[in-house]
């Protein structure tokens, strides 16, 4: 199929969780030695599966703890699923955190070359996109100081101006949309109003009114495991009933 | 390895040298300054008070107690950078998908950089103390690092795995690597070492190393090549199934963090 971007098929994820914490020292295998580790499972995802076409905005709701950050990370090839297959055509940029990598000791346009080759882009391309990067971010003047000294939310301009450089044909977003103060809010938006229907964005969040706002179809992602996958205003009406 | 690969590899390497001594007054200088201050005590303590170290002149003994300590030096570092090189960028390793092999080679990169750079302060060290260098002296000691920096590679594909998994990996190495250091005959003549306990630097291969680089420089000898080449092929060796089994393993890592 050409026209899908990722496909998840009956994907499965279970994660075990040490009981008193995590036993990654040899003293308490030492003091214990004949106790096993007790883990308690803990069922992310079951038996899940969809597809996001390509230039859809696809959006997961639903209630903390029902593996929506998990089906990021595995999307993003980050945790991979017990069962179930995850395919995914294109080059995929997470934004689940931005400025991955930043380095509080490193100067702006030192943490631009670190943040932008764990992204993906080459040295020789960052070159060319270090100015365009500065001037989105309007920090122009605070290239060599150090991100120690920035403010969060200068800091957080600069790594949302190097994300949207990366060439990707896919986002994945968690939450945020738009970062920094009002008037970068705007600058955030109009770049997401640009890119809507151009690329695929999987898109998790509890704001459910840009879900209704932006997304062509919705995943609902329910406590007992079971999902929906429907039209955007019908989905959040019937998760809104839930509480 | 595609271009960005390589670029991540240079960044990380960058931002390893950078931070391995940013803030501090003499920043770069460190690199040299500890190695050299080392070899200045060891040296003082040795040979300084009896003039001969067994039947080494002091001349000869500096050069032999600063191979020593180069080599030891950059095999402490090697293992112990490449331990930790999983672990210590874990905060990349659950947030973005990258070709982690990247963060080892790095590490062990930066092991190799420092023993460049102390390499130099050898070259130096002897054209002070007059001692005569052999161009296949030096030749010699570019395979054996070749080797070690190899082995060192392979077991880094182990260690970094298992070092997520037993956290008190990082304090078993360190004693590990404190035996070594005294059963590598690092500051003293191997003929000072009681006949019955000399098998332990005869079956040590960092001590094999050491000797080797010692008697090319100092006496322009080509001793243990045979073992030299059977390392190579052994680090090779290593090299291959380390990465097969660090692919493997790689990829559950993140949950384990």
């Amino acid at each position: 199929m050409e026209d899908i971007a990722i496909n998840i098929k009956d994907v499965s994820k279970k994660f075990k969780i040490p009981v008193n914490g995590h036993t990654n020292s040899l003293q308490e295998k030492f003091l214990n030695p004949f106790r096993k580790t007790e883990y308690r499972e803990f069922q992310a995802l079951k038996n899940l599966s969809f597809n996001v076409k390509k230039g859809e905005f696809f959006s997961v709701i639903g209630p903390n703890g029902v593996g929506k950050s998990t089906l990021l990370k595995i999307v993003s090839g980050i945790y991979i699923p017990d069962s179930g297959t995850v395919e995914v055509d294109g080059k995929l940029v997470p934004f689940l955190e931005l400025g991955v990598g930043f380095n509080p000791e490193l100067t702006a346009k030192e943490n631009v070359y670190l943040n932008g080759t764990i992204l993906g882009l080459t040295t020789k391309e960052l070159d060319g996109y270090i100015d365009e990067i500065f001037e989105f971010a309007e920090l122009k003047d605070f290239a060599n100081l150090s991100i120690k000294n920035f403010s969060s939310g200068m800091s957080v301009r600069l790594a949302f101006s190097i994300a949207i450089k990366v060439k990707s044909d896919i986002l994945v977003l968690d939450e945020v949309l738009a970062v920094g103060d009002g008037e970068f809010q705007k600058k955030c938006f109009k770049y997401f109003d640009d890119i809507i229907g151009q690329k695929t964005i999987l898109f998790v969040s509890h704001g459910l009114d840009s879900v209704k706002k932006y997304s062509n179809r919705v995943l609902w992602l329910k406590e007992d495991r079971t999902y929906e996958i429907g039209d955007p205003l019908e989905m959040v009406e019937k998760y809104s009933k839930t509480f | 390895m595609n271009k960005n690969d390589i670029d991540l590899y240079k960044q990380f390497v960058k931002t390893i040298f950078k931070m391995r001594y940013k803030g501090s007054l003499l920043g770069f200088f460190w690199v040299l300054l500890k190695p050299f201050f080392t070899f200045i005590i060891l040296f003082i303590v040795f040979s300084a008070v009896s003039g001969r170290v067994g039947n080494l002149s002091s001349q000869e003994y500096a050069i032999y107690l600063l191979s020593g300590l180069i080599i030891f030096t950059f095999f402490n570092e090697g293992i112990t950078w490449g331990l930790n090189s999983i672990m210590e960028r874990s905060d990349l390793i659950v947030k973005i998908n990258f070709k982690r092999e990247i963060v080892v080679i790095s590490a062990l990169t930066m092991a190799l950089i420092n023993f460049g750079i102390n390499l130099l302060i050898i070259g130096i060290v002897a054209l002070v103390l007059n001692v005569e260098l052999s161009l296949i002296g030096f030749a010699y000691i570019f395979l054996i690092c070749l080797v070690m920096f190899l082995g060192m590679y392979g077991i880094s594909f182990f260690l970094s795995i298992w070092m997520v998994h037993i956290r008190d990996l990082a304090h078993i190495m360190e004693l590990v690597l404190q035996l070594m250091f005294y059963a590598s005959a690092v500051f003293f003549p191997v003929e000072m070492i009681p006949e019955r306990f000399r098998f332990i630097v005869h079956y040590n291969p960092i001590a094999l190393f050491i000797q080797a680089v010692r008697e090319a420089l100092i006496n322009q000898n080509i001793i243990s090549l045979k073992f030299v080449l059977i390392s190579l092929v052994v680090s090779i060796v290593v090299v291959i199934i380390g990465k097969r089994y660090f692919k493997k393993n790689i990829l559950k890592i993140a949950e384990y963090f």
